[in-house]
């Protein structure tokens, strides 16, 4: 089993949009897949994989054993290999506890997922912290922008001393930049960082460009992760970090800018 | 396999903490703005705490709560400099070494250092090959990844060379040079035990702030393009008996 954690720092960069849809990714590719959300008190995850009315106990019950893991695990209605771990609304972060973390995580072992994908909430406290400690593999999100970029780097380097792999001097976790709400009309006005400035300071391989879209704010909105959402070009790049992340090679795409032709400005796109 | 057990006497890094005080209350007053919200400042290196300057001793000091404080820093105390006798039980309670007799050998070993390398620069004798010397070389520290904002590296004796960059809100300190290959960024702090000899040396220099012995500079409007993002030397100059920084690229042909 890996467990990959979505991580940031900063908020609002599309760590849960990400979660949401590289999990359904993985599950689509027949891979079973848990889903934990880490944001105990803030819980968004099942708002975005639309399964929010069916959320009876979620994660703190679990590690408080007031539920039993199966009791709090729920199935995606979209993938039958998908399953999600809600957080807690009421409960506090205090109730993230390494010992109780740990039993989620082999108990999901013992289940025989395939992968376990740590919806990280922002910042660099207690809830980031239990969502990177057992983590194999780190998605940096990060926005085309200085202040996320600074984030991101400083989460990289939490990674490097307070993950157990790092702690237990194992091989480091492995690191993959993603890139969402990326403009490629605003990078070439010169209002954004491009991909590749991101890259070249926080020095670490990219999987993958997440265009802007409003399709993801309407996939949010509906409870649909942005990967099922067809012919949108969220959908496909999610699809292509999926297959990146499994070893396939994929070109990037979504990340030049063409100015539209004369026609097509004259007579509107189609 | 060899079951042979032995005891060699050697040397190995730490950090010496001259404190004037001896009441961690006091010292936790004192040390908050300097530590301010940073848990474990230090990595766990291993501590000596020298107490020979303080001037007015108490009769009763909280030793393990001084051990406490040192360690919520992030240091390991493992010994004592500069106590009176009056303590030697309250020390051994707590595991704590006496090290006032290697300091003094320490202390001679230093100062017979100069007295070595003076007749050098006498014409005739040759210096002699360093290998020969006696004196264990500053370690230097290699950093092979990235330092990341947050981040601190620390080397308390010798120098430290960067071989994939820092990152802006990073901190590299070191007593002695500090090597950059790759985008130096964040605060870079060389000679931070007084050497005025430090130099800061980097293939793409941009840091936020750089400093040597304490003379220090920031970067607020930017750096000029003359040295911005090019191999740069940084080290200090003295001018009528004033120290300043001087900065300026390197040729690299």
């Amino acid at each position: 089993m890996r467990i990959v954690v979505v991580t940031s720092g900063k908020g609002g960069v599309g760590k849960t949009t990400t979660s949401a849809a590289f999990a359904s990714g993985l599950a689509l590719r027949g891979f079973k897949t848990a889903v934990i959300d880490f944001d105990v008190g803030l819980r968004n995850l099942d708002l975005i994989m639309g399964c929010e009315r069916r959320v009876v106990y979620d994660f703190v019950n679990v590690l408080q054993g007031d539920a039993k893991l199966t009791q709090a695990l729920i199935k995606d209605k979209h993938v039958d290999t998908l399953h999600i771990l809600p957080a807690s609304q009421t409960k506090d972060k205090d109730a993230l506890t390494e010992e109780g973390v740990e039993k989620v995580i082999k108990e999901l072992e013992t289940m025989g997922f395939d992968y376990v994908v740590c919806d990280s909430p922002a910042g660099i406290e207690r809830g980031a912290l239990m969502a990177l400690l057992f983590a194999d593999e780190a998605i940096v999100v990060t926005n085309p922008e200085v202040s996320s970029v600074r984030d991101s780097d400083r989460i990289l380097g939490i990674l490097q001393s307070k993950s157990r792999r790092a702690m237990e001097g194992r091989e480091p976790v492995k690191e993959h930049l993603l890139v969402t709400r990326y403009s490629a009309k605003r990078v070439e006005e010169g209002e954004m960082l491009s991909y590749k400035d991101i890259q070249e300071l926080l020095r670490i391989p990219l999987l993958g460009v997440i265009p802007e879209s409003d399709a993801v704010l309407q996939a949010s909105n509906q409870g649909v992760p942005a990967i099922h959402l067809k012919g949108t070009d969220v959908a496909e790049a999610y699809a292509d970090v999926v297959s990146r992340f499994l070893g396939e090679d994929k070109p990037l795409r979504f990340v030049s800018y063409e100015k539209p032709s004369l026609i097509k400005r004259l007579f509107g796109s189609t | 396999m060899s079951e042979d057990v032995r005891f060699e006497s050697g040397q190995f890094e730490g950090i010496v903490v001259r404190s004037p005080l001896v009441s961690p209350a006091r010292l936790a007053d004192v040390l908050h703005k300097r530590f301010a919200g940073t848990e474990s400042y230090f990595g766990g290196e291993p501590a000596v705490l020298d107490f020979s300057e303080v001037s007015d001793w108490p009769e009763q000091v909280d030793w393990s709560g001084l051990v406490a404080f040192f360690r919520r820093l992030g240091l390991q105390p493992i010994g004592v400099r500069g106590v009176p006798e009056s303590f030697d039980a309250a020390l051994k309670r707590l595991h704590l070494a006496q090290l006032d007799a290697t300091a003094l050998r320490l202390e001679a070993v230093r100062r017979a250092e100069p007295a070595k390398t003076a007749p050098a620069a006498a014409p005739e004798t040759p210096a002699p090959p360093p290998a020969d010397t006696p004196r264990a070389a500053a370690p230097t520290k290699f950093i092979d990844r990235p330092v990341r904002s947050g981040q601190q590296i620390y080397a308390p004796e010798g120098d430290v060379v960067l071989m994939a960059g820092s990152n802006p809100g990073a901190e590299i300190i070191a007593a002695g040079s500090i090597h950059c290959w790759g985008p130096l960024r964040g605060r870079v702090l060389a000679g931070a035990g007084g050497n005025l000899q430090a130099r800061i040396v980097a293939t793409h220099f941009g840091p936020e702030l750089v400093s040597i012995a304490g003379i220090y500079q920031t970067f607020e409007n930017g750096l000029p393009p003359s040295i911005a993002n090019r191999a740069v030397q940084v080290k200090l100059q003295i001018i009528q008996g004033q120290s300043h920084l001087l900065i300026e690229p390197i040729d690299t042909i």
